[in-house]
């Protein structure tokens, strides 16, 4: 694969690579990607899935409830006054 | 029962957690480390989720434990189950009992290594792409991974959602039985688990195998499992089951049309690690905010994590996503077809379980990725279409080192599975690991 290509890719996968990472993964998934070439020619069956057994949408009201309480869910983040902390936005 | 567990961790490093149990407990277990644990720590063997101490328990955790279990560890496991061998794990790379410098299987490595050194103990894996029953066939013991939707995978750490399925490992076939009905069920917490029909063990026995020629004819298989798988099917003769060779001309696309549905699920899943809610929160806040995401993931991520997170973001992106990842569900399809096709005629579908012996360690560091990920192309198949699978010990390398039979079965058949399991243990003598402290 292109550097360049994985250098775009990274940047959307949120990834900052190294000199050396950029090298080994362009290598590796060009290998990886000229192998899964084989799919251009398997047969497929359109009306796909997306899982191997059919799992049909399930709805239900939107019932507020407290399955955990929040002081347990944050108990080992970094909170501030009961907010998670985040970095800023601009 | 007493068990000195740092000792034997210390020795194969199996557990990424691990504490005394009650000694009035049931039984007891321990469960691959990507299900979330209340008392023990759960990092899905990834540096990003160091500290993590989880609210609750996965249902199948808390199934156990309300059936009188005391879990007893946390297995180690290649980072979010990314690898064939459990090499990719950030904490120690669990050994295998037969061959300290061999490798235990991946990726519920750890799991298989407990099933096999700890007497009476059951441990719950993980598979997504075969990694109960590649474990299972290293350290030669019973692994069964049920339908996907059988077992919720409600506190699961998802690997690929379409994919993953939470099952068994165990040294005795009967674990199968006992345990396979504690851990399943419908859960409201998991969509996929409502489809499920009803669970019914000791109805089938299998009568009729068929043998993939695409799997087995060719030169992908060492001589030893070759030999292994052989004997294997004349053992199944002698318990008057019919066997005949089929096509099945799709499973060739398995490999290729798993690793684009996989890592594409994957890249998805593991946007959710940004250094703000679970395990390592140490970022520089002052950073803006893309900024902080990228370089947090990029410090704690492992190597294979960022091949596949690489991958599956490259395959879903627009320009790509009809050729792989849209063609990848289509050819999903064709194979799952291709097995509902042999299952009008047969119980099961039946090869070898990985296709050498565990490898050491030396050679598995001289692999690519695309070898390693090539390894697996006798358990994809079962695994991307969601069939239920079962891997017994069938013999032993030269080395000594324990060869797998895998049986696949059509959706929600484990009863043939685990019927199999029970008829090959009375016939089978399975050995302990015998490395000596």
């Amino acid at each position: 694969m292109d550097r360049e290509i994985v250098e775009r890719v990274a940047r959307i996968a949120h990834l900052d690579l190294t000199e050396e990472e950029l090298e080994r993964y362009s290598v590796d998934l060009g290998e990886i990607l000229e192998y899964f070439e084989m799919l251009d020619e398997a047969p497929g069956i359109e009306n796909q899935g997306f899982n191997p057994v059919p799992i049909p949408d399930a709805l239900r009201d939107d019932v507020p409830s407290m399955d955990i309480p929040a002081e347990e869910c944050t108990k080992d983040m970094k909170v501030y006054d009961g907010f998670i902390r985040g970095p800023r936005l601009a | 029962m007493k068990l000195n567990l740092k000792d034997i961790n210390e020795r194969y490093e199996m557990f990424t957690a691990f504490s005394d149990v009650p000694d009035d407990s049931k039984f007891i277990f321990s469960a691959k480390d990507n299900l979330t644990s209340k008392d023990f720590e759960t990092t899905a063997g990834s540096k990003i989720l160091k500290g993590y101490f989880p609210p609750f328990d996965a249902t199948p955790i808390k199934k156990m434990r309300e059936a009188g279990g005391a879990l007893c560890g946390k297995t180690n496991m290649d980072e979010f189950g990314f690898g064939t061998f459990s090499t990719n794990s950030a904490f120690g790379i669990p050994k295998n009992p037969f061959d300290l410098n061999r490798s235990c299987g991946g990726s519920s490595g750890g799991s298989a290594c407990a099933a096999a050194v700890l007497d009476d103990h059951v441990s719950l894996g993980v598979s997504t792409g075969g990694s109960i029953v590649c474990p299972a066939s290293f350290c030669g013991v019973y692994g069964l991974a049920p339908s996907y939707g059988r077992v919720s995978r409600y506190g699961l750490i998802d690997y690929g959602n379409s994919l993953d399925k939470v099952g068994l490992l165990s040294f005795k076939a009967s674990d199968l039985r006992k345990y396979l009905p504690v851990i399943s069920g419908k859960d409201v917490h998991d969509p996929t688990s409502c489809v499920q029909p009803e669970l019914e063990l000791g109805k089938k026995k299998m009568k009729a195998v068929a043998i993939p020629e695409e799997a087995v004819k060719g030169e992908g298989i060492s001589k030893d499992v070759m030999a292994s798988f052989e004997s294997s099917l004349e053992s199944l003769k002698s318990m008057s089951i019919d066997i005949e060779y089929v096509s099945m001309p799709t499973l060739k696309y398995s490999i290729p049309a798993y690793y684009v549905i996989a890592t594409s699920e994957a890249s998805t899943n593991l946007a959710r690690y940004c250094g703000m809610r679970y395990g390592q929160q140490e970022g520089d806040l002052t950073l803006k905010f893309d900024d902080y995401f990228t370089s947090f993931r990029s410090q704690y991520f492992g190597d294979e994590a960022k091949r596949r997170i690489l991958l599956g973001t490259f395959t879903r992106m627009v320009g790509y996503a009809d050729r792989y990842y849209n063609k990848a569900l289509q050819v999903r399809e064709a194979i799952i077809n291709d097995y509902k096709k042999v299952f009008e005629r047969f119980d099961a579908v039946v090869t070898p379980t990985m296709p050498f012996v565990s490898p050491r360690f030396d050679e598995i560091s001289k692999m690519s990725a695309l070898d390693s990920y090539k390894a697996d192309f006798l358990t994809v198949p079962p695994n991307i279409t969601g069939m239920p699978h079962l891997s017994v010990p069938c013999g032993y390398s030269q080395e000594g080192m324990p060869i797998g039979l895998m049986f696949t079965s059509d959706h929600w058949n484990e009863d043939v599975l685990i019927d199999m399991a029970e008829r090959w243990d009375s016939s089978f003598k399975v050995r302990h690991a015998e490395v000596k402290a």
